[in-house]
């Protein structure tokens, strides 16, 4: 068995990164979609983009203290290596992170502009130049991020997919179940902030709108997941045996339950069950605040569980004959 | 006049491996390596019921690959190879990430702590450049590893492999590992 | 030895190492260059000789700004076979290990206590100069003892002791090998080598040779094991390394090898295998072995061994036909049973009746080289007779090494006088005797115990004054001749200076010597010493030779067949190889190995029984932190069907009791040893604090090794313990 290099940190990165991703595309996408010509989810997407790039940030942060020498992590800018996935990675990363940031600039309202301006030093001309009202920028800006958040979705998958070494993760379905998952966190973080903002009590329409994309994301994760379990048992030994990790291993109790069950089955029943009423039957959407806090949470711990379990399993596998280590 | 191109390998003969560790500490000693970190390692297999039984011993270490995975995830090109097949970490290079460690097939590297930065065999090339053998290869009492150059084809790997059998370690991971098992 | 010349003839050592060295840049050794330690420009490779345990392979220190940087195996000598174990290239750690014992140390608290004022090396000398010489005036210079154990400066020592005039000076070979020495020594007149690198067929009673490294058997052994040039059969209640190499493997019962070895004797004779030329021209009493052995049939063999009579028939017959290159081994540690030098006899007389005697692949009486000795003043022979009355109990045993049991028996019952003082250089009997309460128990009649050692040994821990002597590579030692098939000539010499406040035995003997008025007998220094002995060494410029190279070896043939002359006499009674020897019917013995069943464990108990593993050496390598890693703690192996019976499972910590004491240890619940029998290694469980590693981790086997010895050569029975295992 391999010991675990990687440890919770990259865990949080993983699911931060993700979650900015989701929380870009949902924002993107709100803003994208109109309803006679204006934006239907205006405040859907205004949250999504005043949340989006702080994860990834915070994220980003903790990838570098990480490191063993987090003072060297500027050496990842000088190169660029188009094998390395975490080279690509650290680029897409970055200009995403600055995408995701003008796009939040985009939407601060003038007052909130002049607020955060207001708490640096007159002398810093030059930093003031820069409270410039770019709210024209927005859509551009959503149309630019849409494929980096995707981007950076697919990357937190692809930066385990990639290693050819762990028979858990080498397939490109990790890259897929990633990206939805992401997708489907950001959805439910974003629904999360709207049902918790108490000043600005969300509206059936929107909560609507975010369960939608939540339910169609968490079906396409679900619909991954299947092949990859499908496909591990069809291949060869090493992957079968790697699949034995959450297939009667250390972390099958922790995939099927907490995870798959938890972290996906629920929270999709409860979202079906909201919508299913108002789509199939025509009936007014009830949006249950309760039901929704739930469902969004359970798919942000789905969400984490998901990057817990493969980082962790992900190392422990491998093509490495069962030879004992050192003893 | 040119230089003749090189291609360095290890053949080992597994069978004649005492698990005594000799190969472990000259690497320790000769590499630096601290304590609670190996840079080589004899993997050890006990099978049987009393009172039939076995025990295999087969030493390891980086297996030097011709593809190797570790230097293709390299995000700063800390880890490299050099035209004769060594793998090595630049360790001014490398930041620490371990993505490497975890894209090592053959769990070749460690992590050093103190430096903040990864580390593994590097088939003792201030040796090798000297035209010495590894320190693992000198000290075995059995002689189990035999340290060569692929290209040379009066070499004794060469002879080895063309007169035994033997097999390489998990090719199906594409890294084309360097480390060569006589049967 | 061919793969071993290839390796180097491919990689030849170019002459001026040193100075490509600077082409090393960072890679390989960066924390050398960060540090700003020196390059390794300044890199020097000075020759010596390994100390780490009795083998004396030859080592090459690299040396960079004034650190060993690392020992590199010395090709040049051919016992070592260009090798270094896992122990010698720790050595450095010896050295740098910062448990060491620092300056000398003199007891403040009580016995054990651990309290301890650092003391200069007079104050320490001059105490003990005065502390022995109340004993002497007490009891007389033979109410001092003076134990040793095997270590190129262990002669000053013993001869310090004569010098003083006791004449109880102990050395470790009764707890080692007196037994197989006595045995072959009977029989040949002489302990032979054995030829492992040509032999076809070996059998071996329990010398783990592959875990217990004997240079060069454990290399050439294992080359022809695996190469198929030879075959080996393994007994042993362990599957040990060298079990899983061998080509078979027999767990037989504990103390019946002599019983497997009479049976194959009782076959070959009776199916006429034997080679009859040699054993009409060299041996006598072969008449009188074929018939005493006619009792010992397979069948009953069977019974005593649990070895299948078919299996014992079988290789009887081959190991006969192997002939000359067949080799029954004799074993090292021969500190087994009570019965254990007539199962060595037993070897050497199936060996003979084979007639592998000086024959390639056969055993080899040792060749020799000569070499020079310093002359010193010579003291007196001690009044007292020994106390541990070697000559009446033991007649035939090595007086001059003593009877280890047997002595500590005389001294606790303070019979036939007492002794009151101890000193002790490089040995550790606290973990090295049996019974360790009765070494305790020693160790508080003393009115004094003086130690000469590298660490705060559990001895030196019991100690009144510690006595730090510099390592190996701090120090020049005398020079070494190992007599061998391939006999060598081996000097070590000063690698690095002294790190810590420690001197080299010499100068500790000389510092005492001086206080106790002896110093005429110790007027010489080390560099003397050496001169002396490098001037009849066969060798051209051979104090230059010496220094650049620290071996000499006569070159690669050995020969063969010196004694295989009618007229050679042989250095026993009758001048003849003696299978029947009247020598010990003369002194009450079994002149020919009659078989005794040894007592059996009964069904709550087990026989605890022991042995080593590669990477230590006896009882004081488990603190060295490179070999430590790979043991951090010991474990009792205890076979799975006796562990369900008890409950007992794997990783948790037992109790092992015996008649003298229990410890506390975890149970490693494996297949590889006897449902009868549990193993554990030495080396743990220290009372030591300065141990830091080891101290108080594990258990420390000779807490409960119960006292037992040979009847003829005194050797330790260390195989007779029986222990109840439990839940702890
Ligand atoms: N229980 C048990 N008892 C045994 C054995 C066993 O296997 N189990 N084996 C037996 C055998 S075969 C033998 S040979 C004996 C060995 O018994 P010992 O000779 O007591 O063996 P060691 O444990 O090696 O202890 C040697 C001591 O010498 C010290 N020393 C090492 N190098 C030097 C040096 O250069 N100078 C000085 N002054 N001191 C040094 C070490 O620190 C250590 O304290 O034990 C016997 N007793
Ligand atoms: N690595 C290492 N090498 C060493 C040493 C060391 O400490 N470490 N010490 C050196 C010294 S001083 C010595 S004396 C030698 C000792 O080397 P050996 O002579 O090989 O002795 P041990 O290693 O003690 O091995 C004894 C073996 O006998 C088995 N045994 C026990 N009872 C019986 C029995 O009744 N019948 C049979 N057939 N087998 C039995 C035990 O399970 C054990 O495996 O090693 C030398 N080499
Ligand atoms: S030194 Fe040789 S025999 Fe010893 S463990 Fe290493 S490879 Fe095996
Ligand atoms: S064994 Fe691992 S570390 Fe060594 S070259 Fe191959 S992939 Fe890289
Ligand atoms: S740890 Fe160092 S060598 Fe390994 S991938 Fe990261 S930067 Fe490269
Ligand atoms: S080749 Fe050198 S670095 Fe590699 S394992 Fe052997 S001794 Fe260590
Ligand atoms: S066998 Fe090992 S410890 Fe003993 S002398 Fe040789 S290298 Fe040193
Ligand atoms: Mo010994």
């Amino acid at each position: 068995m391999h010991e675990t290099n990687w440890g919770l940190l990259i865990v949080v990165y993983l699911f931060l990164g993700g979650l900015s991703a989701g929380l870009f595309f949902a924002s993107g996408l709100a803003n994208y979609l109109k309803v006679d010509d204006k934006p239907a989810y205006a405040r859907v997407a205004r949250m999504g983009a005043l949340l989006a790039p702080w994860p990834v940030a915070i994220g980003s942060g903790l990838l570098i203290l990480d490191l063993g020498n987090w003072y060297r992590f500027y050496k990842l800018f000088m190169h660029f290596r188009w094998e390395s996935p975490m080279s690509i990675g650290s680029w897409l990363l970055t200009a995403f992170t600055v995408i995701a940031f003008l796009y939040l600039y985009s939407w601060l309202k003038e007052d909130e502009r002049t607020w955060i301006f207001s708490k640096i030093p007159a002398s810093w001309k030059l930093i003031h130049r820069l409270n410039v009202d770019i709210s024209s920028w927005r859509e551009t800006l959503g149309m630019i991020g849409f494929p980096f958040s995707i981007g950076v979705g697919i990357y937190t998958g692809v930066l385990l997919g990639a290693v050819s070494s762990r028979p858990f993760w080498n397939t490109n379905l990790v890259a897929q179940m990633f990206l939805f998952s992401a997708l489907s966190s950001g959805a439910a973080a974003l629904l999360l902030a709207m049902v918790l903002d108490k000043k600005n009590p969300i509206e059936k329409h929107e909560t609507k709108f975010l369960v939608t994309l939540d339910v169609v994301f968490i079906s396409l994760e679900l619909f991954i997941i299947l092949p990859y379990l499908i496909h591990g048992e069809l291949s060869t030994q090493a992957v079968k045996q790697a699949l034995d990790l959450i297939l009667g291993g250390p972390f099958t109790f922790i995939f099927w339950g907490p995870f798959l069950f938890l972290g996906l089955l629920v929270p999709l029943a409860i979202e079906v069950y909201e919508l299913f009423p108002a789509i199939f039957k025509g009936r007014e959407f009830h949006g249950s605040r309760n039901l929704a806090l739930t469902a969004a949470s359970l798919v942000l711990i789905g969400g984490f569980l998901l990057r817990y379990i493969f980082v962790y399993a992900g190392q422990m596998s491998s093509f490495h004959s069962k030879m004992g280590l050192l003893q | 006049m040119a230089m003749k191109k090189k291609r360095y390998a290890l053949v080992i003969d597994s069978r004649k491996c005492l698990n005594c560790k000799a190969c472990v500490v000259a690497c320790k000693a000769e590499n630096k390596v601290p304590v609670g970190h190996f840079r080589n390692r004899i993997n050890e297999e006990r099978k049987g019921e009393y009172p039939t039984l076995s025990i295999n011993f087969e030493p390891e270490q980086c297996h030097h690959c011709d593809e190797p995975s570790c230097v293709r995830v390299c995000p700063t090109g800390a880890s490299w190879q050099r035209k004769d097949g060594i793998v090595l970490v630049n360790y001014d290079e490398c930041i620490g990430c371990r993505y490497c460690m975890i894209a090592c097939p053959y769990d070749a590297r460690y992590f050093n702590e103190e430096e903040g930065v990864v580390d593994k065999c590097t088939f003792c090339v201030q040796r090798v450049d000297k035209g010495e053998v590894p320190a693992c290869v000198e000290t075995c009492p059995s002689k189990v590893r035999v340290f060569g150059d692929l290209e040379d084809p009066k070499s004794r790997i060469r002879e080895l492999l063309a007169t035994r059998r033997y097999k390489v370690k998990e090719p199906q991971t594409g890294n084309g590992p360097q480390l060569y098992y006589l049967l | 030895m061919g793969t071993i010349r290839m390796d180097r003839r491919l990689f030849l050592k170019t002459a001026g190492a040193t100075a490509g060295a600077v082409a090393a840049t960072q890679v390989g050794c960066f924390k050398y260059f960060k540090k700003g330690r020196s390059t390794a420009a300044d890199a020097k490779e000075i020759p010596t000789t390994c100390e780490l345990c009795p083998n004396k392979c030859s080592a090459i220190a690299v040396v960079e700004g004034g650190f060993i940087r690392k020992l590199n195996p010395n090709p040049e000598n051919p016992k070592s076979r260009d090798m270094l174990c896992a122990r010698g290239n720790a050595a450095v750690m010896q050295v740098y290990d910062p448990d060491r014992i620092k300056q000398p140390m003199i007891r403040v608290g009580a016995r054990g206590e651990g309290k301890w004022k650092p003391v200069s090396w007079d104050e320490a000398f001059d105490y003990t100069a005065k502390k022995l010489a109340e004993i002497k005036q007490k009891y007389g210079p033979e109410g001092t003892l003076w134990s040793s154990t095997e270590g190129f400066q262990e002669k000053f020592f013993v001869n310090l002791g004569q010098a003083f005039g006791s004449p109880n000076i102990v050395r470790h070979p009764t707890l080692c090998l007196a037994s197989v020495n006595l045995a072959y020594g009977t029989t040949f007149g002489t302990v032979p080598s054995f030829d492992m690198l040509n032999s076809k067929y070996v059998i071996m009673s329990g010398a783990n040779r592959f875990e217990s490294i004997i240079t060069p058997d454990t290399m050439d052994l294992i080359g022809s094991v695996m190469e198929r040039k030879a075959k080996l059969v393994y007994l042993d209640p362990r599957f040990t390394v060298t079990a899983a190499k061998a080509d078979e493997w027999y767990p037989i019962k504990p103390g019946s090898d002599l019983a497997f070895i009479l049976a194959m004797l009782n076959v070959i004779i009776a199916e006429k295998r034997y080679h009859k030329d040699f054993v009409d021209t060299y041996t006598l009493g072969f008449d009188q072995l074929a018939e005493h052995v006619k009792q010992y049939t397979p069948e009953w063999a069977e019974k005593e061994t649990e070895i299948p009579a078919k299996d014992i028939i079988r290789i009887a017959r081959e190991f006969a036909d192997a002939g000359t290159r067949a080799l029954y081994y004799s074993g090292r540690r021969s500190s087994w049973y009570e019965n254990d030098f007539q199962m060595r006899r037993a070897q050497a007389i199936l060996n003979t009746i084979v007639g592998n005697w000086d024959q390639m692949g056969g055993m080899v009486p040792n060749a020799s080289l000569p070499k020079g000795e310093f002359l010193f003043m010579p003291w007196d022979d001690p009044k007292a007779s020994r106390v541990d009355e070697v000559k009446t109990n033991f007649p035939l045993a090595a007086a001059s090494d003593g009877v280890y049991l047997k002595l500590r028996e005389n001294v606790l019952s303070g019979k036939p006088y007492p002794i009151k003082g101890w000193m002790v250089y490089k040995q550790d009997p606290m973990n090295a005797l049996p019974d360790q309460g009765k070494t305790l128990k020693m160790i508080e009649d003393m009115d004094f115990i003086g130690v000469i050692d590298l660490q705060m040994s559990d001895m030196a821990w019991y100690a009144d004054v510690v006595f730090p002597e510099s390592a190996y590579l701090e120090r020049t030692d005398p020079v070494e001749v190992m007599p061998g098939i391939w006999p060598a000539v081996v000097y070590r010499q000063q690698v690095v200076k002294p790190i810590h406040d420690t001197k080299p035995n010499l100068e500790i003997v000389q510092g005492l010597a001086k206080r106790l008025g002896l110093s005429d007998y110790f007027d010489y220094t080390i560099d003397q010493w050496v001169e002396a002995e490098f001037k009849d060494l066969p060798i051209p410029m051979a104090a230059e030779h010496m220094k650049k190279h620290g071996v000499w070896a006569a070159t690669g043939e050995a020969h063969y067949g010196k004694t295989l002359t009618p007229d050679h006499r042989f250095v026993t009674k009758s001048g003849k190889i003696e299978i029947f020897s009247e020598r010990l019917q003369e002194n009450g013995y079994d002149p020919l190995p009659v078989y005794n069943q040894i007592a059996q464990p009964p069904a709550d108990r087990f026989r605890l029984i022991l042995g080593r593993v590669g990477y230590f050496t006896h009882a004081n390598q488990s603190n060295n932190v490179w070999l430590h890693e790979f043991m951090p703690e010991n474990d009792l192996w205890i076979n799975p069907a006796p562990a369900a019976r008890l409950g007992i499972k794997n990783g948790e910590y037992v109790n092992v009791a015996s008649s003298v004491g229990s410890v506390r240890i975890k149970a490693r619940v494996t297949e590889e040893i006897r449902p009868d029998c549990v193993f554990m290694l030495h080396g743990f469980g220290k009372k030591s604090k300065m141990q830091s590693l080891v101290y108080n981790v594990g258990a420390s086997d000779a807490v409960i090794l119960e006292t037992a010895w040979d009847k003829v050569s005194g050797n330790a029975a260390f195989h007779g313990t029986f222990v109840k295992v439990s839940n702890a």
